[in-house]
């Protein structure tokens, strides 16, 4: 039950973090996306049913902090979150370069499956004009959180 | 004669003394500016021993002045040092207030030109993904908010709700790609649609090639759709471009809020049945 606390307590964090602090202090496309790394986490580390609900609900989260499109983010981690578990079993995940590399990786899949969604289902015309020139900021400083928070054993490992 | 000096032999002695004492001033007179060597065998004899002394006592000065005498200084020193800091405290809490003050004078004197009823926002967050524009509000629909109302600043048009809880909305920032107004330009009344372009700029879309719109123009809102009071600064033409083919113009507008700075804004409040 504790552990459940204490992970309810990171991803808040990470969302306050998201919403308050980091957009006041860097410019736009530099602040990091710390969801998707918990998310990326979730699948190279914890693959399990309970885990995707968990990428997926991430990914709602998003939805209701961002953009007006709820289920975008939702659907875009989901995706992530399910090719990385599949993909688990054949990695070495304890590797830090392996881990910074998936989650560059992620961002960069997260951001066209957006484009794709956003193209296709609504009338957002010319977002990949902000999509774009903003990905490889983002992908550049997710890697740097991701390898600088790699060694945190998160409390979800105790919650198996 | 030696009976008379044994007789007067103190006298005598005296007076030799006094003598050579008074030969000894007469003659250095001439030099009294140059070290004879007498002077020069007891200074260097002196010497050493009065730089020992002097050395203790300028020591023991030194810890008397900085250090014994100092403790209260040492004291005060501190007092000062935290009386510094909270004047300095005050001195930063005022300027803000008048910095506040001017941003809150100027959303009054927008409240009262506007002449439609209006609630003000802080911004509390803002968009948590750097690919939309959005701003979380502190205000909901427990203070009578409603999705579609429009959000304007001293500057002009912001955006509009798009998504309100009880007691937090979000603002669809008129850069977000989502986003559009319908516009007109006020010197020659070209009409158009200013959409989201990203990176803090905005579009003027579906204007007629042949409507006269030149850089530097204001563009404000037209007031269709219901949506935003008409003649709301929105922004200023920054680029036309009229091709060889097609209808429109490609029009870019710059808006005239700074987006990056907003703190305090107003919803204008539609009464029900408009």
């Amino acid at each position: 039950m504790i552990a459940y606390l204490k992970i309810a307590g990171v991803v808040l964090a990470a969302c306050l973090l998201q919403m308050t602090l980091l957009p006041r202090y860097l410019l736009d496309p530099f602040q990091p996306n710390l969801l998707i790394i918990l998310v990326v986490y979730l699948g190279l580390k914890l693959p399990h049913r309970l885990a995707g609900v968990a990428a997926f609900a991430l990914g709602l989260l998003q939805d209701t902090f961002s953009g007006i499109y709820l289920g975008l983010h939702a659907f875009s981690y989901l995706c992530i979150y399910t090719l990385l578990a599949e993909l688990a079993d054949r990695l070495y995940t304890n590797n830090r370069a392996l881990f910074v590399l998936v989650v560059l990786l992620a961002t960069v899949s997260s951001a066209f499956l957006n484009l794709l969604m956003l193209a296709i289902f609504s009338v957002s015309n010319g977002v990949y004009a902000s999509l774009l020139p903003a990905l490889i900021p983002q992908a550049l400083i997710n890697g740097l959180i991701a390898s600088l928070f790699f060694g945190v054993r998160l409390p979800v490992e105790e919650a198996r | 004669m030696r009976n008379l000096l044994l007789r007067y032999k103190r006298f005598l002695m005296t007076a030799v003394f006094l003598l050579v004492a008074f030969l000894t001033y007469a003659l250095n007179l001439r030099n009294k500016e140059h070290a004879n060597p007498l002077e020069r065998a007891v200074m260097n004899v002196t010497a050493p021993v009065a730089g020992s002394v002097a050395t203790i006592t300028g020591t023991a000065g030194d810890i008397w002045s900085n250090y014994i005498d100092l403790l209260e200084v040492r004291q005060e020193n501190i007092e000062l040092r935290k009386s510094v800091k909270l004047l300095n405290e005050r001195m930063v809490a005022k300027n803000e207030a008048a910095v506040e003050n001017a941003r809150l004078k100027a959303l009054l004197d927008l409240k009262g030109a506007v002449a439609v009823p209006s609630i003000a926002v802080s911004v509390i967050g803002e968009d948590s993904s750097a690919w939309f524009k959005t701003l979380v509000v502190d205000r909901g629909s427990a203070d009578g908010l409603l999705e579609g109302m429009p959000v304007v600043a001293a500057g002009g048009v912001v955006g509009r709700l798009v998504k309100v809880a009880p007691q937090s909305s979000r603002v669809l920032l008129l850069t977000d790609h989502a986003s559009a107004i319908a516009a007109v330009v006020q010197r020659s009344r070209a009409r158009g649609v200013v959409r989201g372009a990203g990176g803090g700029r905005c579009s003027l879309e579906f204007t007629v090639k042949d409507e006269d719109v030149k850089v530097g123009d204001a563009v404000i809102s037209s007031g269709i759709g219901g949506v935003f009071p008409k003649g709301l600064p929105i922004g200023e033409v920054t680029m036309v471009k009229k091709g060889e083919y097609g209808v429109f113009q490609t029009i870019e507008v710059r808006p005239s809020v700074n987006i990056g700075k907003l703190e305090e804004m107003l919803v204008l409040v539609r009464q029900s049945g408009e």
